[in-house]
């Protein structure tokens, strides 16, 4: 038998209350990941690819439909069973990178190896920053960092516990062009060592080239999907 | 363990936050610390003076001459030194050489045989061993010489006997504040009280035996008083007091009041909690999005929980050892106090109450965390999704975690009561009289928050609309900070109202017909010429009763001896055992009233009435026959009724009354009371100190003036003690108001770009600060008025007008003061350049 693929997403909708009416976020979203997979999600800001990517992750409920990872259902999960899958399968790049300001760039990446209760977490965070270019400035504060170091500092710390899922929202939203196509090899590199299924959030044709699937999405349904 | 220091390092940043947490508690702790280190120090003080104050290692004591097998007991124990003192009130008087006597004055005698003291120093003027001098004449005390005249060379009169008076006591070291009260020393050798007219039978007399034992022997001490306690005859009656365990009713009193002012010194700690509350949910707010990634990245809810609340920890540790250090310190910056109770000579224990503190910071600690709970279930409301988008909507705690937070809450404040006061019953009454207050005040603050809301503002000036509308705003943080400083104004007005109504009430609390004097051991042939005496100077209304001294020999035919140890020690031994003081009662008196059986029921049987509560700690009921033993004879009484008494009434009431005709024949003393003119009663003191020197004057207006002093001085340390609790209710104003400086400050940025100047910020909110202040201020001296008066009309039953001028006053300090805090806490939100806290 064929191993369940990565992400399946049967018929997603998530409706919000706004204002005294319901706003429809995704309306009916059908997709299947497979295994070292790199998928790029595209669309215009509102269409849904950042709500669908919090989905994927257990962050947030559907309102309806079905989201499997590994052919486990999300559905019937309390938050704890939830955290414990994101700490063990699922890594994040953010946007605004989301580091913990009060931490610094080697606690921030071994923080999830601590949860993972991964062995030598301060070595594997060192290696990690070294990895990523910024083997000297592990006792910086994120404050002390320009933001292309910090989406470095993220990247290492998604990658840490060697996740099966790597879920990314608009990395290079917050940098320039060239450092955010820095990041963004950075990423894909990683990913191809690791062997990482990634699923990256972008509105940028020109990033989502590197993906090997193009999902494109607009008021909440794919519409169109190219490879 | 290493992320939880790495988050430590939340104090970037809120170092404000932080001090308020930590000073949140450190007052509280402080409070509580320094109650049990005061008791503890006077009760280490105690042990280390034993001998001194005890003036012998082992001291035999009874109200009736001591067996003669007592003192080959002790000697066989392996005492090396006996001596015998007998204490008794009387009158004395100073006699000059011309023969002229002054004024009467009640003294303590202690007539001794043998060495006194063998421990401490008794310091003589002119110097001298005190044995020595005695042979010579009497030596008295210094107040004696200011009091009565009384000079050294001159004469005292003693009972009928004039003897010379040859030293002052300068210091002596088993006198504690409160001995004095009975009348100043007068030291005289036994063999002198012959012909003196005082040994008469019944007088109250204390007779005790002091025994110096080898030093390094101390298990022989415990072993004799043990043997003590069981062998002699008549073994129930005696007192055996050893320098170890020394002072036993002293430290009786500390450990009562140590457990009433630890439960005041708690308030402040559960107030702290307040503030530590509120500081935590601001904090918990400021982290939302850390929460969230942390959430994000595989952290559960509880683990976040853990995180949070072992930081709770840190700071609680920190903060409370703090106050603990401020706390073991305060006994020594009001060494004052245990002086003032326990006389100059009186020294406190160790600087360091280990012990004391130790509980102080488990306290601080426990109350840190459990305040922390309730808030702390916030990061189950934190959705993860904020990561993604900062408006995802909260999610909803689990009701098992809320409702858990709330239960131990309550359980662990009923439980740190407990601790304080060792009482199940004051435990229950503090924890749900803290909420009761707590909801009333948050209740009252809401509504008056409510009502602000409503104001028509438009004509105002735009400080005051302003200041109101903050007031009004929902989340302000501010009720907390109300309620704090509302509750901490209630204690302390409620401490200065009720002490004030008493100190000043005190002498209306008497009737206006009670007697103004006591006139005690009146021998039946003497009641003649004293009453005599007593009309003559005006004395109306005269009550007189007959007593007879006794004691309980056995209960249904069950011996007392039996009786008290099956009873165990404590009241119940103390009321079978003490000396009974049994009267003739032919009708039942106005201010008593039969609650159970009747009076003088039954024919031919010798019947006898007990006051209740009496009756309860000696362990009879109606039915019960009573054996007394009357200077040895027995005399069997059924109790027949029970008694309520108005003792309020100040008259003569006795615990025990018998029917008429049994005590007839019985060997009796008077004792008299009379209402007089104060200016009346020296001149009667003087006239029955010559006439009939055996007779004890006791007046009460003197005494009343004692306890009021006594009141004053015990208020004082109360009202201290409220004194935290405001400081404490500011703090946590203080703490409130930093807690949201990141919003203060961008409300000031937004005023300052609108235009208001640095100074019209501040006025702005001054106005706040003040409002708030005022309406803790008022609810909290409102609700001072509530229990003020539940405790003097209710409780003591007195009258009570109650002071609504406090309502303003209250409102009107604590506004300013809050005002004042408020201005300092947002310090930086007022000198933030806009541009900065807008970005």
């Amino acid at each position: 038998m064929d191993a369940p693929p990565r992400v399946e997403c049967e018929n997603l909708v998530k409706r919000l209350p706004s204002g005294g009416r319901e706003l429809t976020i995704l309306a009916g979203v059908n997709l299947s990941i497979a295994a070292a997979e790199f998928v790029a999600v595209l669309g215009p800001s509102g269409s849904g690819k950042s709500t669908l990517l919090g989905l994927m992750a257990g962050l947030d409920r559907q309102t309806e439909g079905t989201i499997r990872i590994d052919g486990e259902s999300l559905d019937d999960k309390n938050e704890d069973e939830l955290a414990l899958l994101r700490r063990h399968k699922i890594g994040f790049v953010f946007q605004s990178f989301q580091l913990l300001a009060n931490l610094t760039a080697r606690e921030n990446v071994m923080l999830p190896l601590d949860l993972a209760r991964i062995p030598d977490s301060r070595a594997r965070a060192d290696e990690l920053l070294e990895r990523v270019g910024l083997g000297e400035r592990g006792h910086h504060y994120p404050s002390q960092l320009s933001g292309g170091e910090c989406q470095r500092v993220a990247i290492a710390r998604a990658f840490g516990p060697r996740p099966k899922l790597l879920l990314a929202d608009e990395p290079t939203g917050n940098l320039d062009r060239d450092t955010g196509l820095e990041a963004l090899d950075l990423l894909a590199s990683v990913r191809e060592e690791q062997g990482t299924t990634l699923v990256l959030v972008t509105h940028d044709h020109e990033i989502a080239k590197l993906a090997g699937r193009r999902v494109h999405m607009d008021r909440g349904r794919i519409v169109r999907e190219e490879s | 363990m290493k992320f939880f220091l790495a988050m430590l390092r939340e104090s970037r940043g809120s170092r404000g936050r932080l001090f308020f947490f930590m000073a949140c508690l450190a007052i509280g702790v402080a409070a509580v610390v320094g109650v049990a280190a005061l008791g503890a120090g006077i009760k280490e003080g105690l042990r280390s003076k034993g001998r001194e104050m005890l003036a012998a290692d082992l001291v035999v004591e009874s109200r009736r001459p001591l067996g003669d097998d007592i003192a080959p007991l002790v000697r066989e124990a392996g005492a090396t030194e006996l001596s015998t003192v007998r204490e008794f009130a009387t009158m004395v008087a100073a006699v000059d050489e011309a023969g002229s006597v002054g004024k009467s004055h009640r003294a303590m005698v202690k007539a001794i045989t043998g060495r006194f003291p063998y421990y401490g120093d008794l310091v003589l003027d002119p110097p001298g061993p005190l044995a020595e001098a005695l042979q010579r004449g009497v030596v008295v005390a210094p107040e004696l010489v200011a009091a009565a005249q009384v000079r050294v060379g001159g004469q005292l009169r003693v009972g009928g006997k004039l003897l010379p008076v040859v030293a002052v006591v300068t210091r002596e070291p088993q006198s504690l504040g409160f001995a004095s009260m009975l009348g100043p020393r007068v030291f005289i050798a036994e063999s002198q009280l012959e012909g003196t007219r005082l040994l008469g039978f019944g007088s109250r007399v204390k007779y005790k035996l002091l025994a110096r034992m080898p030093q390094s022997d101390a298990d022989s001490v415990r072993t004799l008083a043990k043997r003590l306690k069981r062998e002699p005859k008549g073994a129930e009656y005696l007192t055996v007091e050893t320098w170890r365990a020394g002072q036993p009713r002293i430290r009786t009193a500390v450990r009562r009041v140590e457990r009433f002012m630890g439960l005041v010194a708690l308030l402040s700690l559960v107030l702290g909690g307040i503030g530590v509350a509120q500081i935590v949910g601001a904090w918990i707010e400021s982290r939302t999005q850390a929460i969230a990634i942390l959430r994000c990245i595989g952290m559960r809810p509880r683990e976040i929980l853990t995180l949070f609340l072992g930081q709770v920890g840190v700071l609680a540790i920190l903060g409370s050892a703090a106050g603990a250090l401020i706390g073991t310190l305060l006994p020594f910056a009001l060494s004052g106090v245990a002086t003032e109770f326990l006389g100059p000579e009186f020294t406190l224990g160790s600087v360091f109450q280990w012990a004391a503190m130790g509980r102080g910071v488990m306290l601080g600690l426990g109350i840190a965390l459990l305040f922390s709970l309730p808030p702390l279930t916030a990061v189950w409301r934190v959705s993860p999704a904020k990561v993604l988008h900062a408006e995802a909507e909260p999610l909803p705690a689990p009701a098992l975690m809320r409702w858990g937070a709330r239960l131990a809450l309550v359980g662990g404040m009923f439980a740190a009561a407990w601790t304080q006061s060792r009482s199940l019953l004051l435990a229950t009454v503090f924890t749900s009289g803290f909420l009761a207050l707590t909801a009333l005040l948050a209740a009252s603050a809401w509504l008056v928050m409510r009502l602000t809301a409503r104001l028509p503002r438009e004509r105002m000036h735009p400080y005051l609309a302003q200041g109101l509308s903050a007031l009004a705003r929902p989340g302000a943080g501010t009720t907390g900070g109300i309620v704090a400083l509302g509750l901490g104004v209630m204690v302390v007005a409620t401490m200065l109202i009720v002490e004030s109504e008493l100190s000043s009430g005190i002498r209306t609390l008497i009737p206006k017909d009670a007697p103004t004097l006591f006139l005690v051991d009146v021998q039946p042939d003497q009641w003649e010429g004293v009453r005599e005496e007593l009309i003559t100077r005006g004395a109306d209304p005269i009550q007189s009763a007959a007593l007879v001294m006794s004691r309980i020999r056995a209960i249904n035919g069950v011996d007392v001896a039996e009786l008290a140890k099956r009873r165990g020690g404590g009241r119940a031994r103390w009321s079978l055992t003490r000396e009974q003081r049994i009267s003739t009662m032919e009708t039942l008196p106005a201010s008593n009233r039969i609650i159970a059986g009747s009076l003088w029921s039954e024919a031919n049987i010798p019947e006898v009435s007990i006051e209740d509560r009496f009756a309860r700690s000696l362990g009879v009921k109606l039915g019960d026959w009573i054996t007394f033993d009357v200077l040895g004879l027995p005399l069997k009484l059924k109790l027949t009724s029970l008694r309520k008494v108005e003792w309020r009434s100040f008259g003569i009431n006795f615990f025990v009354g018998v029917e008429p005709g049994v005590l007839d024949r019985m060997p009796s003393l008077r004792l008299a009371a009379a209402k007089m003119d104060e200016s009346q009663e020296q001149p009667l003191q003087d006239r029955l100190a010559s006439r009939f020197p055996n007779v004890t004057v006791i007046r009460i207006r003197p005494i009343l003036d004692q306890v009021v002093v006594l009141l004053e001085k015990l208020a004082w340390g109360v009202r201290g003690l409220g004194a935290f609790t405001v400081i404490a209710g500011l703090a946590i104003l203080a703490g409130a108001i930093s807690a949201t400086t990141l919003r203060r400050r961008r409300e000031a940025a937004l005023l300052k770009t609108l235009g208001a100047t640095r100074k019209g910020v501040a006025a702005l909110f001054v106005t706040e600060y003040g409002l708030l202040g005022a309406v803790a201020g008022a609810l909290g001296a409102a609700g001072a008025l509530v229990l003020s008066w539940a405790f003097l009309v209710q409780l003591a039953e007195l009258e009570f007008a109650p002071p609504l001028w406090v309502i303003p006053v209250a409102a009107l300090l604590s506004s300013v003061l809050a005002a004042g805090c408020g201005i300092l806490a947002s310090w930086k939100a007022l000198t933030a350049k806009p541009l900065e806290s807008l970005r």
